[in-house]
């Protein structure tokens, strides 16, 4: 008896397979590639209110506009143009005129006389690195910000200025060698509206070797060399490998003979020494589309435990002056820090995700969590965000000038 | 039955409690079926073939033989409704060294995911985001694609991947009222590193062409139903120009993908390289 209730039960699993296979067999499709882009341009437009919690009491409320447009067109056979920038408007409170930041992201023509082959010339965002929170061999990141939109690593590299290089590529197969030269344009950075801003990202000569080439099937190490010209070379080193299926490992590093951080900031002859930065740690991906990496973070010119308290209980204007500095280096304001980063397409809802991540001072131990859930429509997005510094007053994140911060955007893709 | 029974169990050692269930589900329904079925096993005896054969012929009608480019559009649905729609397009390159293919895919659609790539190289996968100019190395089970795999989009060698087995005959309906006897055999996979452990598929006993597979994972739990179809001439071949994916866990889930522009392309080698990435531009 109870085999023949197997065996219906069986059979009726069966017949609704075949069901659910006649239907969906019946679905009508739809035109191949009727949504298919060119690709040539694309423009992003965005509305953001914002309501913060202000650490001295209050909150304060901004409101903002953005227009990021990219375009990338074949002028000739063997040359493509490449153009990208984003204008920010920020209205704080109520006032009626807004604060205009714009931020020409690249501007550079490209010449490709052989398919292994590449000259580009013009401001260029050459990003490096195989890590996600930070990332020391992106040597072309210091002063590249702007405006800061949202503190997600994503968008930090989205919304920053490239560099004014020439730039040459040789590829082959496994491996490819680049070459970059950026010259000294001009001194300091400057904020107005339009400006192009050469002195953050041209303040000095400086050139970049890169160095991939495919070792086994699973390893590709890329090496790179960076110099500014009067300070010792740099060196680094990215790594990735695949652990089973699910997991990639990276790791990021860079050394190099150079002052501490402190003293660059505060401008002192610190001698120089040598000084190891990393970021390490893997990303493990889900059947059901969540993403969750771990990451371990050390800036050896940065300060250790002992300096970072000495620091914080020594003169608010030196104090002041230094997290300024590494925050515009895009450096770590002390030598270890962790960083979790969770990111779950569709995961509550289909077209709703997760995203989040918290950075961790692993010296002082403050914290910063940011959260967006986004729901996607075909070319509109609605994202709600909540961030919070938590920390003492003067720790690594507490020191922020808000606490909690929401953020309510809209985003239409054309 | 018995046979049938025991070739998929040496299909996979390593799936054995799920094949154990699949065997008491094959047991019960072919208790309505065992004069069908029967026959066919009588006639894949009586015509002894080379699965792996057979399977080789039927990667030859999915992968033409050089360098191609096609466009693959996928249209999601859930319970009957459609859900998103996406846009790639596809290049691929079969490597001298191991005959797998290598593919370099742009997302073309919808907006917020024009010009990004998938640069897939075996295990070595490659994502590119251009407004970051961020190339992300992600593990092969990481879906970019809503519900279909990364490998459900590019072009796969399975008779270099998996070991085949014949199974038996099977007549199998693609949705056009027109049954074709097919070669069902049974695919496990020679090494670790592959998307699938276990693969069946059924394979058009005249013409070669595939016409349904399900793909199992390590556990036994089916992933995934595909049916190959609404074939066409295509670069000097009849191929599918529609597969038709059910998700194995909720199969109200459906995927339709549908190829398009078909085109020898030659693609050079440095398409294929990870620093090309933030320089590759659609032609």
């Amino acid at each position: 008896m109870r085999v023949c209730i197997v065996a219906l039960w069986f059979l009726v699993c069966g017949m609704a397979r075949a069901e659910d296979d006649a239907a969906a067999l019946a679905l009508p499709g739809a035109d191949a590639a009727a949504n298919a882009s060119p690709g040539s341009a694309s423009l992003l437009a965005e509305g953001a209110l914002t309501r913060a919690a202000v650490r001295t009491g209050g909150e304060a409320d901004a409101q903002r506009v953005s227009v990021d447009v990219s375009e990338d067109a074949r002028v000739a056979p063997n040359w493509r143009l490449v153009f990208g920038d984003r204008l920010d408007v920020d209205w704080a409170g109520t006032a009626t005129s807004g604060q205009a930041i714009n931020t020409l992201k690249q501007a550079y023509a490209s010449w490709q006389p052989r398919t292994d082959v590449l000259l580009d010339a013009g401001r260029i965002n050459a990003r490096q690195g195989v890590a996600f929170g930070y990332n020391p061999t992106d040597f072309f990141r210091a002063d590249a910000l702007r405006a800061v939109d949202s503190l997600d690593p994503n968008s930090l590299r989205d919304e920053r200025l490239g560099t004014v290089m020439l730039r040459g590529v040789g590829l082959w197969d496994g491996g490819a060698l680049a070459a970059a030269v950026a010259p000294r344009l001009a001194d300091q950075p400057r904020a107005a509206s339009f400006d192009l801003d050469l002195g953050a990202t041209n303040p000095r000569a400086r050139w970049l070797l890169t160095l991939t080439q495919r070792i086994t099937a699973d390893l590709s190490p890329q090496w790179l060399l960076f110099s500014t010209g009067s300070q010792p070379p740099q060196v680094g080193l990215n790594v990735t490998s695949l652990v089973g299926s699910s997991i990639v490992a990276f790791v990021e590093t860079s050394a190099g003979r150079a002052p501490t951080l402190w003293a660059q900031a505060l401008g002192l002859d610190g001698a120089e020494s040598l000084h190891a930065c990393a970021a390490t740690g893997l990303t493990y991906s889900a059947a059901n589309k969540l993403s969750l990496t771990l990451e371990y973070e050390y800036d050896g010119a940065a300060l250790d435990r002992g300096a970072w308290a000495a620091a914080r209980d020594g003169s608010s204007q030196a104090y002041g002056r230094y997290r300024e500095f590494v925050l515009d280096q895009q450096e770590l304001p002390t030598q270890r820090a962790a960083f979790v980063y969770a990111s779950w397409q569709d995961g509550l809802a289909r077209h709703l995700d997760l995203d989040g991540f918290v950075r961790v001072d692993l010296i002082d131990h403050s914290l910063l969590p940011w959260v967006e859930l986004r729901y996607r429509w075909p070319q509109l997005d609605a994202a709600v965000r909540w961030q919070d510094y938590i920390g003492g007053r003067t720790t690594d994140f507490g020191a922020a000038t808000t606490r909690q911060t929401w953020q309510l955007l809209l985003d239409y893709y054309l | 039955m018995c046979n049938r029974a025991a070739i998929l169990k040496r299909a996979s050692h390593a799936a054995r409690c799920g094949w154990r269930i699949l065997g008491l589900c094959a047991a019960a329904t072919a208790a309505a079926v065992a004069v069908t079925v029967a026959a066919a096993t009588e006639t894949a005896a009586d015509a002894p073939v080379d699965a792996q054969q057979v399977l080789a012929a039927s990667d030859a009608i999915r992968n033409p033989s050089r360098s191609f480019a096609l466009t693959t559009t996928l249209i999601e649905y859930h319970k009957g409704r459609e859900t998103d729609t996406s846009t790639l397009q596809i290049y691929a390159k079969a490597d001298g060294a191991s005959g797998q293919y290598r593919n370099l895919i742009r997302f073309a659609a919808p907006s917020r995911d024009v010009n990004k790539l998938m640069l897939k190289n075996g295990n070595d996968l490659w994502f590119y985001d251009p407004s970051s100019q961020a190339s992300v190395r992600i593990s092969p089970r990481q879906r970019l694609l809503g519900q279909a795999a990364n490998g459900d989009v590019v072009t796969v060698n399975l008779a270099r991947d998996y070991r085949a087995q014949l199974v038996g005959e099977e007549d199998i309906d693609v949705g056009d009222g027109m049954p074709r006897r097919c070669r069902e055999l049974a695919l496990a996979a020679v090494s670790a590193d592959v998307t699938y452990n276990h693969i069946e598929i059924w394979i058009d006993a005249v013409s070669s062409h595939p016409a349904k597979a399900k793909f199992y994972a390590e556990s036994g739990q089916l992933l995934k139903t595909a049916y190959y179809r609404r074939y066409q001439r295509e670069l000097d071949a009849d191929r599918p120009t529609e597969t038709v994916i059910i998700d194995g866990l909720d199969r109200q889930w459906v995927t339709i993908m549908r190829y398009s522009d078909y085109a020898w392309r030659d693609v050079p080698e440095s398409w294929l390289q990870r620093d090309y990435l933030p320089r590759f531009k659609p032609e």
